[in-house]
């Protein structure tokens, strides 16, 4: 049934076109920023110059700063589809006494602030005397991350058909052959939708990082607040549309290379 | 038939052994999370709360002694309680703010027929969250500042003479905050929108009521858990925000979690941040309770009548 456009209707499609707009401008105003020539902000724009993508290549600050994101934000993707999907399944597939609690406490970072599992990760780094190396940032961006990929793993597990399972094991395949062949493409989907979840929140990730960088070995983020605090002209917009860019990228190509087969498998 | 039964029935209890062995094995591949969250989450927060209590280090100061001096100190401090109300209402009015504009746009993704409308929806909405908060900030910069978007337009159509004081205070923010969190109450409205049955509208509407009384006897409190779930979302997410508050609110907004960088950034006191973190979990716990109890009444209620 398709709703006639009456009065009721029209309102509601203009508040929506409205909260659209909300939602989308700030981001295009970004990109007029990136390639308008004048020293600060100021609109409206007077002309178009990629100047300010050459000095945002051309700062080792930010270059250093953004393979630092990359680097960091990749071995999340790994280590949180790896854990997530490990838990996912002890949850749905096994019979863990404490399943619920389980699953409450991996949720939980999603409820808590942030800023404190960063806080309290940075005070136990100094308690232990570790300081704050690369690997202690990324399980703090990983516990932050993996909610993401237990929360995707889970869904699929609940509505797909345990007789696929049953099926391939009546007519002979062993519990390993079971996994590979029947459960794991089955789940896939889930989990490289919560691996490409992980992946953003660890490349946008601020509160965590705040508290676990050292000076000089700083995520992209961090850089570019620090930058913000002194600086506002179109180098921050143009390190945007980078990021914005490196990030679409990275999502487009985890869907092409493992997303799309595993959809064909379907 | 008969046979068939038969075979089930002796079949079955060697099926139900092998099928535990199974999930007992299973159940092992809890274990990296496991870890995983012992030691980089329920032990960093467990020594974050005992660091709370005492005096200094307990690493490089031997004399260390259980104190409640850190708490006393920011409940006699109007500062600290300024800091934490601020967090507070930042939090409140950006949650509410954020299912005002959420709420109908999770509507109108979940009843898109055509599956482009649904997609470029999404889209619009996932666009926003891949930009990043900082990049989001720096937006909201440009167009709230004193010679920002938003005050030259106004200036140049006459609507006022001197630019309007947008940001560097709590409006800016909460501004910018919706703008940041509006994508995550969309994305859990929609899927429990989503499941609500149109069906049951249109047996509303079918039975003499209007679109909107449908839409508010039916829809909306069938959709009450996805309205919880969003709002505690994006509270806990806002009441933990700290770039958007130190970059819009300027010196007009100070919040618990800016208080807490600066306690561990310059005045070098973990005890103290310790102490400001609990109380930052203690308020999101209570809220979260709370609110709990309000809906389970809201909901309760509607189950009645």
């Amino acid at each position: 049934m398709r709703p006639k456009l009456g009065l009721g209707r029209i309102a509601y499609l203009s508040v929506n076109g409205a909260i659209l707009f909300f939602l989308l401008s700030p981001i295009a105003i970004v990109s007029v920023f990136a390639v308008n020539p004048t020293p600060y902000i100021s609109f409206p724009p007077v002309g178009f110059t990629l100047a300010w993508f050459a000095k945002f290549f051309a700062n080792p600050d930010f270059i250093n700063a953004l393979w630092l994101s990359l680097k960091v934000a990749a071995a999340v993707l790994v280590l949180s589809m790896l854990i997530g999907a490990t838990a996912a399944l002890a949850l749905a597939r096994g019979n863990l006494p404490g399943a619920r609690l389980a699953t409450a406490l991996f949720m939980s970072p999603l409820m808590l602030p942030a800023i404190l599992t960063g806080l309290a990760l940075f005070q136990i780094y100094l308690l232990a005397g570790i300081g704050r190396p690369i690997w202690g940032l990324v399980m703090g961006h990983t516990v932050v991350a993996v909610p993401y990929v237990i929360r995707t793993t889970l869904a699929v597990l609940h509505n797909f058909d345990r007789r696929l399972e049953e099926a391939a094991a009546a007519l002979g395949a062993n519990p390993v052959r079971v996994f590979l062949e029947v459960t794991l493409p089955l789940i896939r989907p889930g989990v490289i939708a919560g691996g490409i979840f992980a992946f953003i929140v660890s490349f946008d990730q601020f509160p965590v990082s705040l508290f676990l960088v050292v000076p000089k070995g700083e995520t992209l983020p961090v850089v570019l607040f620090n930058y913000m605090k002194f600086d506002l002209d179109g180098a921050i917009a143009a390190a945007s549309m980078v990021s914005i860019a490196l990030a679409l990228t990275v999502v487009i190509l985890l869907e092409w290379i493992i997303g799309l087969r595993a959809y064909l498998k379907l | 038939m008969a046979t068939d039964v038969a075979e089930q029935v002796t079949a079955a209890p060697a099926g139900t052994r092998q099928r535990a062995r199974q999930a007992t094995a299973v159940s092992w591949l809890i274990w990296p999370a496991l870890l995983l969250f012992t030691f980089f989450f329920t032990l960093p927060l467990g020594v974050l709360g005992v660091m709370s209590f005492l005096s200094g280090n307990p690493v490089n100061a031997p004399a260390v002694h259980v104190t409640l001096r850190h708490f006393e100190r920011f409940f006699s401090d109007a500062l600290y309680l300024d800091a934490l109300w601020a967090t507070l209402r930042i939090g409140v009015v950006t949650t509410l703010a954020a299912l005002l504009l959420g709420y109908p746009l999770a509507h109108l993704m979940a009843r898109a027929h055509s599956r482009v409308g649904h997609a470029l929806l999404m889209m619009a909405v996932i666009a926003p969250m891949l930009t990043g908060i900082v990049v989001r900030t720096f937006a909201w910069m440009t167009l709230l500042q004193d010679r920002g978007v938003i005050n030259t337009t106004l200036i140049a159509l006459g609507v006022t003479e001197k630019p309007l004081k947008l940001m560097y205070n709590e409006f800016g923010t909460i501004v910018a905050l919706t703008h940041i969190y509006v994508p995550f109450m969309v994305l859990t409205l929609a899927g429990v929108i989503g499941r609500v049955d149109e069906r049951l509208e249109e047996a509303a509407r079918s039975l003499g009521a209007t679109r909107w009384q449908a839409f508010r006897e039916v829809t909306l409190p069938l959709s009450l858990p996805g309205i919880l779930a969003g709002s505690l979302l994006v509270f806990a997410l806002s009441i933990s925000a700290y770039v958007t508050p130190f970059l819009m609110g300027g010196t007009d907004v100070l919040t618990l979690p800016m208080l807490i960088y600066q306690q561990v950034s310059s005045s070098f006191n973990p005890n103290f941040a310790g102490a400001l973190g609990v109380i930052l979990l203690a308020v999101s716990l209570a809220v979260v309770i709370a609110y709990n109890k309000v809906l389970a009444g809201l909901s309760g209620e509607e189950g009645l009548s």
